[in-house]
């Protein structure tokens, strides 16, 4: 069972993750890169599960699952309403609160 | 007939009587949504006062789990209701119904969807009593992420407001972000220890050598809460979410969002990591120390009311920070911290919601939270102002008011330890305390001695549930000044022996 | 457990394809192109949950992954306009690109030390009891008593926070118009909204 190796790509499937987030102002594309981050989670999930021969990786990945899936019909919906409001979903253009 | 048994699965125990508050809360919430769907426009005026009798009700089981007062445990220790637990599920449904009472007037009247509103509050709601019971990694994630999920669509509540939807968006972003590296660093935690309970993590970690890794997970859980508790470096979302939310829902963000955070932070750091303090006690120890310091000198230059009790929220975090950062020298000082932290949540719930609830009324008439709009407050609303005064100087902890206790256990946790880096930490807080009261100081002075801006002192009208709001506030902050050992009959150290003692 | 050649390969492809599907998502400056590029990612995570025996997860992982929440976003993109691209040429603070890069590489210098200095017996906790993964007995099977009776709490959460989480979505993507039943009372209540007719043409 290939362990170290799972963990070193969902390392670096992180990385990427917080990179996409820290640099990118459009809001569906921050999105995206969290998505990245979860599936990174994901698999140090299921690889450490499956080399414990414990079950529970897996159950915990299938929360986190269902839990991004609400968070990504809710952020989706709060982009919408932004973006008819405003017309644009860049959130550097978003700065009526400053101080 | 029983579905598991059929299939050869064990039912697992359930105790109802533990799961009581819970059920409520769902069933409350079950309630609110059949009426919205099939009363319509005509039972919008019923929404506040069925919330708020559904969360006085969840509170008698509450209370009958304190009387009865046995520790109960569920699957394997993953929910565990015992005085800890009880006393944060008091505290968030007691400040769920004051932002109830918040809400009433302010959200009839403005522009928003009134029924929706009260399910996302008693949904919110919900995540974080189970927080307070959760004692494994998985229950801990579902329920931040039910009581955030919510608390992220009212930050975005008011309709075609480009304010309240750029609050929602950022305290989103920010939050599903913290949540993803929170859960790098659980799924680290997992897989090093093989287990998701917190008492288990605790003993697969024991000794002085552990993997890097391990090292990387906690420092990862506690960055994840960091955002949650908005201490600095990890702020920016609060004041911009604060200032453009609806102002009911900035005082429930302010005070059960962190406190809740505050606590899942705390049952992380001191039932799964206390064999750790090399680890997270340098971490915690800078994190409150910045965040005393940075929040408290920006909170000095602003103008708008919400947006300074925003920093001045950030500051106070700092403060429940604080004893954390020593709790790991001994089982006795993880106790003491535990009781500085609740302790000074309970208080620092019920001045600043009493804050928030002056703010709101102060807007009814003049449409504003700037400072300066508060002139004069004295000489047309004496009762606010005087309100207002008691609040914020209990924030800056003067004596009489309650928040001279929560800093007196503040000082006498850091302390306790005896060591160098709790008596740094102390001197701290104290010069950051000296820095905040000069803010609240302004306040209290524009209030009473600067004329109103407009020259319009015609009274301000409070409606009833705002009037019940403050009473209550105002009642705890006082009673707690003045005899602090009724407080401390429920946040004692002695009724926390199953965590951290 | 051995190590078969086949798992080594399977595993190098889809490293490939996931570290090649996760650069397009930072890379790539139309959103569509992003998205793609996030299928390919999500299915090549699949394929990896396949490798490491997780065949539920697997099926999970494309059916809500990439059926509904790439989908979704996808939907969004389309609906908002395609053309709706960043302009990555300006920075939005000075060094904020450097700092992310650190921040990254940062990190994931840490995890690498970590995996590679753990070296053999990385994983030190001991092996479970209650969840352990019977080999007689279906993948599926085995989550599934697991979610039912240790984890059937949780679950219930998930129910709760699924049911909200939809109800708001819904409350909140609606147009604010259409929010009011009554629109023939309400009309003198309601502001007047400046952007209903541009509205009228992005979104019908």
């Amino acid at each position: 069972m290939l362990l170290n190796q799972f963990l070193l790509l969902a390392a670096v499937l992180f990385c990427i993750g917080v990179y996409g987030v820290l640099t990118r102002r459009n809001g569906v594309m921050v999105l995206m890169s969290i998505e990245l981050i979860l599936n990174a989670v994901n698999i140090n999930l299921i690889a450490f599960g499956t080399y414990l021969s414990d079950a529970t990786g897996q159950a915990f990945a299938l929360f986190i699952i269902a839990v991004a899936a609400a968070e990504v019909g809710v952020g989706l919906a709060i982009v919408l309403m932004l973006f008819r409001n405003r017309r644009s979903i860049d959130i550097d253009a978003v700065d009526q609160l400053k101080g | 007939m029983n579905i598991l048994a059929a299939v050869g699965v064990d039912n697992p125990p359930l105790d109802w009587h533990a799961l009581a508050p819970e059920l409520v809360l769902v069933g409350l919430l079950a309630v609110l949504l059949l009426v919205d769907a099939f009363g319509g426009e005509r039972s919008r005026w019923a929404m506040p006062s069925l919330t708020g009798i559904g969360l006085l009700a969840a509170l008698i089981p509450v209370a009958t789990l304190a009387y009865d007062g046995v520790v109960r445990s569920m699957f394997d220790g993953a929910y565990v209701v015992d005085n800890y637990a009880l006393l944060f599920k008091a505290l968030f449904l007691i400040a769920g119904y004051v932002v109830v009472l918040l809400s009433t007037n302010y959200i009839a009247e403005g522009d928003y969807w009134e029924g929706e509103y009260y399910q996302l509050l008693v949904a919110s709601l919900l995540g974080m009593t189970v927080m307070a019971s959760a004692r494994d990694l998985i229950s801990v994630f579902l329920a931040l992420e039910l009581l955030s999920i919510p608390a992220y669509m009212l930050a975005a509540w008011r309709k075609r407001d480009l304010g309240s939807e750029e609050a929602g968006m950022k305290y989103y972003l920010m939050g599903v972000f913290a949540s993803a590296i929170l859960l790098y660093g659980m799924s680290l935690l997992y897989g090093m220890t093989g287990s998701t309970l917190l008492v288990d993590i605790a003993g697969a970690i024991e000794g002085t050598e552990v993997p890097a890794l391990v090292a990387l997970a906690v420092v990862l859980v506690v960055v994840g809460f960091a955002f949650k508790v908005s201490a600095v470096p990890f702020h920016t979302w609060a004041p911009d979410t604060y200032q453009g939310a609806p102002t009911p829902v900035t005082a429930f963000l302010a005070v059960g969002s962190k406190a809740a955070g505050f606590v899942a932070l705390m049952t992380v750091v001191l039932i799964a990591f206390p064999t750790q303090p090399r680890i997270f006690e340098p971490l915690i120890w800078a994190l409150a120390a910045v965040t005393m310091i940075v929040g408290n000198l920006i909170a000095l230059r602003q103008t708008n009311l919400v947006r300074m009790l925003a920093y001045s929220g950030v500051a106070q975090a700092g403060y429940i920070l604080a004893p954390l950062a020593v709790a790991g020298v001994s089982g006795a000082s993880a106790a003491m911290a535990v009781e500085a932290v609740s302790t000074y949540l309970v208080i620092y719930a019920a001045m600043n919601l009493g804050a928030f609830a002056v703010v709101i009324a102060v807007a009814r008439k003049t449409g504003s939270a700037e400072i300066d709009s508060y002139g004069g407050l004295f000489s047309y609303s004496p009762v606010l102002a005087v309100c207002m005064s008691v609040f914020l100087f209990s924030l800056a902890g003067i004596p009489p008011l309650a928040g001279w206790y929560g800093k007196l256990t503040i000082f006498l946790a850091l302390i306790e330890p005896g060591t160098l880096a709790g008596y740094i930490l102390a001197v701290i807080v104290g010069l950051a305390s000296v820095i905040a009261l000069f803010y609240y100081a302004r306040v209290a002075k524009v209030m009473f001695v600067d004329p109103a801006p407009d020259g319009d002192t015609t009274p301000i009208r409070v409606p009833m549930s705002l009037a019940a709001a403050l009473t209550i506030t105002v009642a705890v902050t006082l009673v707690v000044g003045v005899l602090p050992q009724v407080l401390a009959r429920v946040t004692g150290a002695e009724t926390f022996l199953s965590i951290g003692g | 457990m051995e190590t078969t050649a086949v798992e080594y390969v399977v595993f190098a492809l889809c490293a490939v394809i996931v570290l090649a599907g996760a650069f397009g998502v930072i890379w790539f400056r139309n959103p569509v192109q992003a998205a793609l590029s996030l299928v390919a990612t999500l299915f090549g995570v699949a394929v990896l949950f396949l490798n490491m025996n997780a065949q539920f997860l697997a099926a999970v992982q494309v059916i809500v992954y990439t059926g509904a929440i790439v989908v979704l976003i996808l939907f969004v993109i389309m609906l908002l306009g395609v053309d709706v691209e960043e302009d990555l040429e300006e920075e939005p603070l000075v060094g904020q690109r450097v700092i992310a890069l650190v921040i990254a590489a940062g990190v994931a210098g840490l995890v690498v030390a970590g995996v590679t200095l753990g070296g053999a017996d990385l994983v030190s906790g001991a092996r479970s009891v209650t969840g352990s993964i019977v080999d007689d007995v279906s993948n599926i099977e085995q989550i599934g008593r697991l979610l039912f009776t240790e984890y059937v709490f949780a679950l219930e959460i998930t129910a709760v926070l699924l049911t909200i989480a939809v109800i708001a979505a819904v409350v909140m993507s609606r147009r604010p118009s259409e929010v009011e039943p009554l629109p023939a009372e309400n009309a003198s209540m309601e502001p007047p909204e400046p952007m209903e007719p541009e509205a009228e043409e992005v979104f019908d």
